[in-house]
């Protein structure tokens, strides 16, 4: 389970913070004062690993047993997730992201966020090959269907209940514009047209259904690794995912939306509404956006993927 | 967290009770149920929603996460989360049959068959998918591991390695997650579960536990992965996907038959093989009820097994046959009997039984003509022996060979048990008196059986409803504490329901009980229908629509010949008179108006084609040219009554059971116990008539709900497309059909009388699913029938009543005693004469065991011994008295009535009831002297052979205890006087007339009542007693070399029997059709000249004899044989390695051909060695067969180590 406190010291220090809550709608603007020199990288490490341990060690044990008959069931094993390819590590990124921000800041409704383990679902869009059984990388950015949240939170009370539940959308790009923004919250264009798609994450956010996909995954979890620690919890999941009409568990949305400034960007510009809740969004839940504006983002990632278990060790 | 488990379940158990009750639907699940199927039948569906879609989406998934907390508390067993499952897969499947598009990753179809495995109901999930057209490679492979078609994922799997030979070496896991692409998780978790679903299945279907678990604990690994790191639904199925692996795990037949394997080690290997075969032909996942039932048979020797129709009960029956005669005896020569109701089924048991175990057991159906014939061998053989027979000839080998039988005795398989269960009627006590209760001689037999070989193992297959289950249990383990084993499972879902005839119209279907539940959707009156798109029926000519049963089944047929030709198999199921119904068929199909009727295709199969013309030769032998037989055959209609000639019926089951004629017409003799594959039922008439002649009145019988039942449980088709219902319906037409005022009256009232009937029969349908009731046994209700008439007809009463019975003989009773008269004295005494038949051979046969007298306290002792073996002490309904009234009649039979010991052996050795074979006996010294006055039959010409069998007849001729004997029907009374003419036409004699087609139903039923079954009884009965004294009471086996000798009878003795059964008369012609050598008579008179020469080249002189001995027909047929060339086949093949160093020794591979190359894959998907193709012996669907690759001294080499071809 991951069980590793934010750095909220070395955040404080490295990230000047605009957090504004209008109606209900809580943003938080986090802009990187400088460049890292490794200690922010340095600082976060162990809470990357924290986050990626559970993947990690199912990654390992997937790999890890050989069916070749004249093995003996074990194979050598390949790092997780130091092998993946950069663009999925920048996604992994982005969820990691969207846990360390909701536990370390406060957001719209001042809950107490928790990230009892992490669900990395990144993979997807190679998962219609589970059906063509042939490869075609041309294709395989073309998702099949939605799938579904990046990051799920719980807020539990004193008796273990889950009161609420935080889910949502993390997003990384290189340079952020308000274009790639758009892009991302209201679908691209189609060719020659300038009307975008509809199909952007205010979409998936007023469709997302409750207990919001992925709820079960990680409710499986929870049973996985400490069925008795978060009975009350999984009690509440199992409620909301059998009970014909349930009592809705109350929900936040959340935005996350991380990369590297523009280069003209000014200081506390931001690219997503902050002054109330927009139109797009019909869901009707409390909604907290937080943009990260990084400076040499990429390097950022890189050093800290590079540096996750690099003495080998899972610890 | 077991704190909170109570509450969890509480959730779950809510949800189910809410949606997912058994046999139960809400009313939205009742109304996608039935969109589902309107959909299917491509006619408008009821109003609905996509909110309504995704409403019942929704809760399929609730129930699977129900399903899940169930199993979390209660384990994986539990028996809620599996109605959870199953209720599931309902609702998938019936959005995924109204094409409803919820735009899942998943295919709806692929997630219903998932939760219908884990519900356990594997039929569903196979029907389900057969009928998908899967697309995508991917959803090919999970759709054929999901319905447990191990083959088709290796076959699959074989596809998908060859167009990717480059990953198939050893460092290609790890050179597929090192190398670079944005894409390589999702294509890497691809590639490996492929791989564990090519190791999963291959390892299932050769049974190896090892490379299973390896594989499983890989797949569970992913499982795990994909929790974390793929969508919530794809994440999903693959939990159901692992679950389902390890549900097929747990249940292969590999486990059970390991366990018998102890039994005798030595056996192991071909009960392996055994096991390899059951999973070449689809069934090596055991369902349900077969674990309980192999469960049962690991534990204990003797068990009921209770389960319905289309369960694989036949399974249980093979390995309880395998226990008994290949592991545990320890003599030469076990035997096995297993009882069937009737020859149908004998020849369907037979077929089944040999395919499976015919290379180490001898399978022989008993239900030829005669009592021992050409074919038995397996008399003095060393061999395991299964004797199929019904119990009419399990009863004649008895009285021949009882010592015999009994000393290699090991097991009695009753199939079909409940039968012994009767219902209280008046036809039940006419069966009694006419000694034709079928049931009364299936308790007899068994129950005598038992007292005599009480230590034979015993198993009975029963059926679930009317109550049977449990007295056939205590009777067949003979313990009042023991249950039957099995459930309730269907394999098919089954509607029963009404089907409207509309003038005019196209007729609609109501469908009112689903799964013995009645079937309504909630806030409609209606139930629920749909609505045909058939064409109307044109309007019939006035004098077929003024009759308006006629019009009811000419609407039927119109509408089955409709729905055949979308592919739907129909049997229209007649109550009696099927000769007018055909009649009215054949009619109906000459009608210009009915020309435009979809046309009947030839089948394209050139096998099956050839079946068709063979079948249509023996319709035209048998039937005549102009016979309705014929002219419906050639409207692809098969028809079957009870009547018709053994081959005929042969023939036709096999045209419907192959599916080359789609609809059937037939009697309920078809499907007694018979397995055919119908998807719809049409039934009629739910009623029967019958005239007593004695009373001059009009006799009414419903037919029965056991009848119903068992015929409803024929619909349906297990695994097939579909097979996803079994429909069962009852033709009623919505208004008159007639259009003349004078008629209209009748017509209302009819069809009134029809919709009454039809709710009669489904309230009391409805009310036996409800509740455990008392059932009546055969013994009992003869009992109580005798003492009923005694009471009413002669006044006597309680203890006088036992007095008289001790004393009393048929004769005194009635003069028409033993005559079948229907007045009710002589019907008292021909019951108290089946008693005494009973009583008889039991004490005859007792006494036969250590050939002592019994008298005095030892008969008591034995006869209580009896009775408590009987069904009846089992049985609910049973009164004290009848216990005494049994043995004290008993001991009369003994010491009173029939008390001279020789004569009680010859009645017994005769097989009718005593009285009966007592005034038999008159007439045993004529048929005997007229059988030795034979010896020139060889040379006889036909004119001079057919007076042979008049003449014996004739000593028949005029009495009907146990002579012909027909209906007082006119058409009846006129035939017994033209009797002569139909044995001439029935003998195929030279310048015979045939009957009409309309008579040739009534000519068929003398046949089959007189000259097959009473003349050939009178003269098996003289042949048995001339053996008998030919041996002089000793026990030796039969051979045709002792024969004449013995009987010093000619050999015509030994064919007359035959004869009368195949209709001809020349036994050469009999032989030549019960050996298969020729399909028609004519053929078989071509072949005779054949046998000639061969003759004449044998023997300088010939004797009229020599031209009818078996001795010789069987000569013949071993020369004429072509040697078949015994050509080895080869089985190994060289090979190279190519991805592995041989470490191991042997590899288990599969074949993967390409480019002239076979790749030897490990089934998780690495090349392991290499063959060229050209030098190979092995062809064809080679990926359903074994190989092993071995590392010998000589160099690697492939060897066959299963092929379901061999």
């Amino acid at each position: 389970m991951h069980s590793c406190a934010p750095p909220i010291d070395v955040l404080e220090e490295r990230f000047e913070e605009y957090a504004t809550v209008n109606g209900g709608l809580g943003h938080t603007l986090l802009e990187q004062i400088e460049a890292d020199d490794g200690a922010l990288a340095h600082a976060l490490r162990e809470y990357f690993e924290s986050a990626h341990l559970d993947a990690r060690t199912r990654f390992h044990s997937f790999v890890g047993i050989d069916l070749h008959p004249d093995g003996d069931g074990v194979a050598p094993v390949v790092t997780y997730p130091g092998s993946l390819p950069s663009t999925t590590r920048r996604g992994l990124f982005g969820e990691v992201l969207a846990g360390l921000l909701t536990e370390s800041y406060e957001y719209i409704g001042a809950h107490n966020w928790n990230v009892p383990i992490f669900l990395f679902r990144y993979h997807d869009d190679a998962a219609n090959y589970l059906f063509t059984l042939a490869r075609d990388p041309t294709q395989t950015r073309q998702t099949i269907g939605r799938l579904g949240t990046d990051f799920i939170g719980l807020s539990l009370n004193d008796d273990g209940e889950v009161v609420r539940i935080i889910s949502g959308e993390a997003k990384w790009r290189l340079t952020l514009t308000q274009a790639k923004v758009d892009d991302v919250m209201l679908g691209k264009k189609a060719k020659g047209s300038a009307v975008r798609s509809g199909k952007g994450v205010w979409r998936d956010l007023n469709k997302e259904p409750s207990p919001p996909s992925g709820a079960r995954q990680l409710l499986e979890l929870l049973r996985e690794y400490d069925s008795d620690g978060f009975d009350s919890a999984i009690l509440c999941l199992e409620r909301a995912l059998v009970v014909k009409d349930p009592a809705p568990i109350p929900k936040t949305d959340l935005i996350v939306f991380a990369g590297n400034g523009r280069a003209k960007r000014e200081k506390g510009e931001r690219l997503l509404p902050w002054e109330g809740v927009p139109d797009e969004y019909t869901a009707g839940n409390d909604l907290q956006i937080v943009e990260v504006v990084l400076q040499g983002g990429e390097d950022l990632i890189d050093t800290i993927y590079a540096s996750l278990w690099e003495n080998g060790e899972d610890a | 967290m077991p704190d909170l488990d109570p509450e969890r379940k509480e959730i779950a158990e809510a949800l189910r009770r809410q949606v997912a009750s058994e046999n139960e639907l809400t009313a939205s699940q009742a109304r996608a149920f039935v969109r589902g199927l309107q959909t299917g039948w491509d006619v408008p569906t009821i109003q609905w929603g996509e909110a309504e879609t995704r409403e019942q989406y929704t809760d399929a998934r609730r129930l699977l996460n129900a399903a899940s907390i169930l199993q979390s508390v209660d384990g994986r067993d539990s028996s809620e989360a599996r109605l959870c499952y199953r209720r599931s897969g309902e609702i998938l499947e019936w959005l995924s049959r109204a094409h409803d598009d919820l735009s899942t990753t998943v295919s709806l179809e692929l997630l219903a068959a998932a939760a219908y495995q884990l519900g356990g109901s594997p039929a569903m999930a196979s029907a389900l998918l057969a009928q998908v057209d899967e697309t995508k490679p991917g959803e090919r492979l999970y759709a054929q591991f999901l319905r447990a078609d191990f083959d088709g994922v290796i076959l699959s799997v074989s596809d998908f390695w060859r167009a990717n030979l480059v990953i198939t070496d050893r460092a290609a896991q790890q050179r597929l997650i090192q190398e670079g692409g944005d894409d390589k998780v999702g294509w890497f978790v691809t590639v490996e579960l492929i791989r564990v679903l090519g190791l999963i299945s291959d390892s299932l279907r050769r049974g190896e536990e090892e490379r299973l678990a390896l594989a499983t604990r890989k797949l569970a690994a992913l499982e795990k992965l994909m929790i974390r790191t793929f969508s919530d639904e794809i994440s999903l199925f693959l939990t159901l996907l692992h679950q389902v692996a390890v549900g097929f795990a747990e249940a292969s037949i590999y486990a059970p038959i390991r366990l018998l394997s102890q039994l005798n080690e030595e056996r192991s290997p071909r009960l392996e093989r055994f096991a390899r075969g059951q999973f070449r032909q689809g069934r090596g996942i055991l369902w349900a009820s077969q674990r309980q039932g192999l469960g049962r048979l690991l534990e204990k020797d003797s068990f009921a097994l209770c389960t319905p129709t289309g369960s694989g009960k036949t399974l249980v029956a093979n390995l309880a046959l395998v226990k008994e005669l290949m592991l545990r005896a320890e003599e030469d020569g076990p035997l096995a009997l297993y009882l069937v109701p009737s020859r149908a089924l004998a020849s369907e048991v037979e077929a089944k039984l040999s395919s499976e175990l015919s290379n180490d057991v001898i399978v022989t159906g008993l239900y030829g003509g005669t009592d021992w014939g050409v074919t038995d061998y397996w008399l003095d053989a060393e061999e395991p022996t299964v004797l199929i027979a019904t119990v009419e000839k399990a009863d004649a080998l008895m009285r021949y060979l009882g010592p015999l039988l009994l000393r290699r005795l090991r097991l009695l398989i009753v199939d079909e048990a409940h039968q012994v269960v009767l219902e209280d009627n008046e036809r039940t006590q006419d069966d009694f008196a006419e000694h034709s209760s079928r049931s009364l001689r299936l308790e007899a037999f068994v129950s005598k059986l038992l007292t005599r070989a009480p230590n034979i193992a015993r198993v009975a297959l029963t059926a679930v409803a009317g109550g049977a289950a449990g007295p056939v249990s205590r009777w067949i383990e003979g313990s009042e504490n023991a249950e039957p084993v099995g459930s309730d499972y269907r394999s098919t879902r089954q509607i029963i329901g009404s089907f409207e005839t509309n003038p005019g119209g196209a007729g609609r279907m109501l469908l009112e009980i689903l799964n013995g539940k009645p079937l309504f959707v909630r806030g409609r009156d209606d139930p629920v229908y749909i609505n045909l798109r058939t064409p109307p029926m044109p309007q019939l000519p006035a004098a077929m629509r003024n009759s308006v049963n006629r019009f009811n089944q000419l609407n039927v047929l119109w509408t089955a010949l409709h729905l055949a030709s979308g592919g739907r198999r129909i049997l229209i199921s007649l109550a009696q008179q099927p000769e007018r119904t055909m009649g009215w068929y054949k009619d109906a199909l000459q009608l210009v108006s009915w020309a435009e009727m979809p046309g009947f295709a030839l089948p394209d199969d050139n096998d099956d084609r050839q079946r068709y013309e063979d079948a249509r030769a023996a319709c035209v032998d048998y039937c005549g040219e102009e016979s309705y037989e014929v002219a419906l055959l050639d409207h692809g209609i098969a028809s079957n009554h009870g009547q018709m000639p053994q081959r005929i019926r042969r023939v036709m089951v096999d045209l419907i059971d192959r599916g080359i004629c789609p609809v059937t017409v037939a009697t309920a003799t078809l499907t007694e116990g018979v397995n055919l594959p119908f998807d719809i039922i049409f039934v009629p008439s739910l009623m029967r008539r019958s005239f007593n002649a004695a009373e001059e009145r009009q006799v009414e019988n419903r037919i029965s709900t056991a009848e119903f039942r068992n015929l409803a449980g024929r619909a349906g088709r297990p695994g097939a497309g579909s097979g996803l219902e079994g429909i069962t319906l009852v033709p009623i037409p919505a208004r008159p059909s007639t259009t003349a005022r004078s008629t209209l009256r009748t017509q209302r009232r009819q069809i009134a009388a029809m919709e009454e009937d039809w709710r009669l029969l489904r309230q009391s349908l409805l009310a036996e699913e409800l509740e455990q009731f008392d059932i009546d046994s055969p013994l009992a209700l003869l009992l109580d029938g005798i003492a009923e008439r005694a009471r009413e007809l002669l006044d006597i009463d309680g203890e006088d009543f036992l007095a008289w019975l001790e004393e009393v003989l048929p004769p005194d009773v009635s003069p028409n005693a033993g005559r079948a008269s229907e007045d009710e004295l002589a019907r008292l005494a021909d019951s108290i004469d089946e008693l005494d038949g009973v009583l008889l051979s039991a004490l005859e046969e007792l006494q036969r065991v250590d050939d002592a007298g019994l008298e005095g306290a030892a008969a008591e002792e034995a006869l209580a011994a009896l009775w408590s073996k009987t069904f009846t002490v089992y049985a609910a309904a049973q009164e004290a008295w009848m216990g005494a009234a049994f043995i004290r009649r008993g001991q009369a039979v003994l010491e009173e009535i029939y008390p001279e010991r020789e004569e009680r052996s010859r009645l017994y050795q005769y097989g009718f009831t005593p009285h009966v074979g007592r005034r038999f006996e008159a007439v045993v010294p004529s048929i005997l002297e007229r059988l030795r006055d034979t010896e020139d039959y060889g040379t006889a010409n036909d004119a001079d052979r057919l007076t042979v069998f008049r003449e014996l007849g004739e000593l028949l001729e005029d009495d009907r205890g146990f002579g012909f004997r027909v209906r007082s029907t006119e058409t009846d009374q006129a035939i017994l006087a033209n009797w002569e003419n139909v044995l001439s036409w029935w003998m195929h004699a030279a310048g015979h007339e045939a009957p009409e087609p309309q008579a040739l139903r009534s000519w068929q039923r003398f046949v089959s009542d007189n000259l097959e079954f009473r003349l050939g009884v009178g003269l098996g009965a003289v042949v048995a007693r001339a053996w008998s004294d030919g041996v002089d009471g000793a026990i030796v086996v039969p051979s045709l070399d002792a024969w004449r000798a013995t009987t010093g009878l000619p050999w015509f003795g030994f064919w007359a029997r035959e004869l009368l059964r195949w209709g001809t008369l020349d036994p050469f012609v009999a032989f030549a059709l019960a050996e298969g050598l020729v399909g028609t008579r004519e053929a078989g008179e071509q072949l005779r000249p054949e046998f000639n020469a061969w003759l004449e080249e044998q023997r300088q002189k010939i004797e009229s004899d020599d031209l009818i001995d078996p001795q010789l027909f069987l000569e013949w047929k071993g020369s004429r044989a072509v040697r078949a060339e015994r050509r080895v086949r080869r089985r190994t093949l060289n090979a190279t390695l190519s991805g592995t160093d041989g470490r191991r020794g042997q590899y288990a591979v599969i074949p993967v051909v390409d480019d002239g190359i076979i790749h030897w894959f490990d089934a998780a998907g690495f090349a392991l060695a290499r063959s060229d193709e050209e030098n190979s012996p092995f062809r064809g669907l080679i990926h359903r067969d074994d190989f092993q690759l071995r590392i010998n001294r000589g160099g690697p080499i492939v060897r066959q180590t299963y092929s379901g071809s061999a």
